[in-house]
């Protein structure tokens, strides 16, 4: 059976995707949906290729590496097919690992024009229509939905300032409060009081007597 | 910086941000070039910074200019990009880039500011113009604002 044929293409990077369409879905002829083989193409680079789950390997591991560098976090990926680790700012190295026994891994370092065309080359797949959707990670940080709020300021001084000024207003208060009634003081009079009654009472059963 | 970064690229950029916020629909939040210049002055590094308290959907709608914007001149990018990776084949591109930026900072922005002086640093400020050009050329895609939006939140 002839297999369907599809290329995205972004200058240094050429993707090829080879499969077949599900017709039990009743789909159109050119539209491809199980993918038996695919082709990353670099320039100066030896040809990459495998079939699908190594396809979602490599395109998550990309994703996620890419999602690392746009963070501004330490990028580096591992995984059993695939490692990519930033060597410096302008290369990366990736590593691939065949899953064929006696097939030494591949190592290739790319720059950041290449990193950039082969995400490009990606994207183009993932947009694509004509083929069914990779399953890989293009988002690994969904956003803090806890940081929308403060960004708009106005709405979160409305909540937050009524109790802020109470807050302040009673620890204003009661901290005056301490400062004219002194507990301790106040029983060590009340003690002196005590004991000068004792003394009274002593004294004047002693007068008494 | 994202925006910058595109204008050093674009000689037009003002304008063509303005256009591009007409064909996104995005007039209601930036109608002209005067409320997208008051957004982006919220940068404390810039010499006119007045805070102006951004809202979310400004927030949202500079984001998708600077996708949107990044698709279009993405060939640029690339080729500024490549000259970085081959500086000693093809060195023009990155440094015109590198000079033109270093002259809108000196324009726009702070220079008594300690950050900003890490950005006219010629020997040191290559990591942070490559940070942002990767950010741009690895977003401009149909989920690059997704990608964008919720790297700027993390921060």
């Amino acid at each position: 059976m002839l297999q369907n044929k599809l290329t995205f293409n972004q200058s240094s990077v050429r993707l090829e995707i080879i499969g077949l369409p599900d017709y039990a879905n009743n789909e159109n002829k050119n539209q491809i949906s199980i993918i038996s083989q695919w082709k990353l193409m670099i320039i100066d680079t030896p040809l990459i290729e495998g079939n699908i789950d190594h396809l979602t390997s490599i395109m998550g591991a990309f994703y996620s590496y890419s999602n690392f560098l746009i963070n501004n976090d330490n990028a580096f990926y591992e995984s059993k097919f695939i490692d990519i680790i930033a060597e410096n700012y302008f290369t990366h190295k990736v590593l691939l690992k065949s899953s064929k026994p006696d097939i030494k891994p591949l190592k290739i370092n790319i720059g950041n024009a290449v990193l950039s065309d082969i995400i490009n080359c990606f994207d183009q797949l993932n947009a694509s229509i004509k083929v069914r959707k990779v399953n890989s990670v293009i988002l690994d940080n969904p956003p803090k939905k806890g940081l929308l709020k403060f960004i708009n300021k106005d709405k979160t001084f409305i909540y937050l300032l009524p109790p802020l000024i109470s807050l302040c207003s009673l620890i204003l208060i009661s901290s005056t409060l301490i400062y004219f009634y002194n507990l301790s003081e106040d029983k060590e009079k009340k003690a002196l009081i005590n004991s000068k009654n004792t003394l009274h009472s002593i004294k004047s059963i002693d007068t008494i007597l | 910086m994202l925006l910058l970064t595109l204008e050093t690229i674009d000689l037009n950029g003002a304008q063509s941000l303005l256009n591009l916020s007409n064909n996104l629909n995005l007039n209601k939040v930036l109608p002209t070039k005067v409320i997208i210049w008051k957004f982006r002055n919220n940068n404390p590094m810039r010499k006119s910074y007045i805070n102006n308290k951004i809202t979310i959907e400004a927030f949202d709608a500079l984001i998708k200019l600077a996708v949107e914007m990044s698709k279009t001149l993405y060939p640029y990018i690339r080729e500024i990009l490549q000259s970085r990776d081959d500086i000693d084949k093809n060195p023009y591109p990155w440094n015109d880039f590198k000079n033109r930026f270093i002259e809108l900072i000196y324009e726009r922005f702070n220079i008594n500011r300690m950050r900003v002086k890490k950005l006219i640093d010629t020997n040191g400020n290559d990591e942070i113009i490559l940070k942002n050009l990767l950010a741009l050329a690895l977003c401009c895609s149909d989920e690059g604002y997704q990608k964008l939006r919720s790297s700027l939140l993390n921060f």
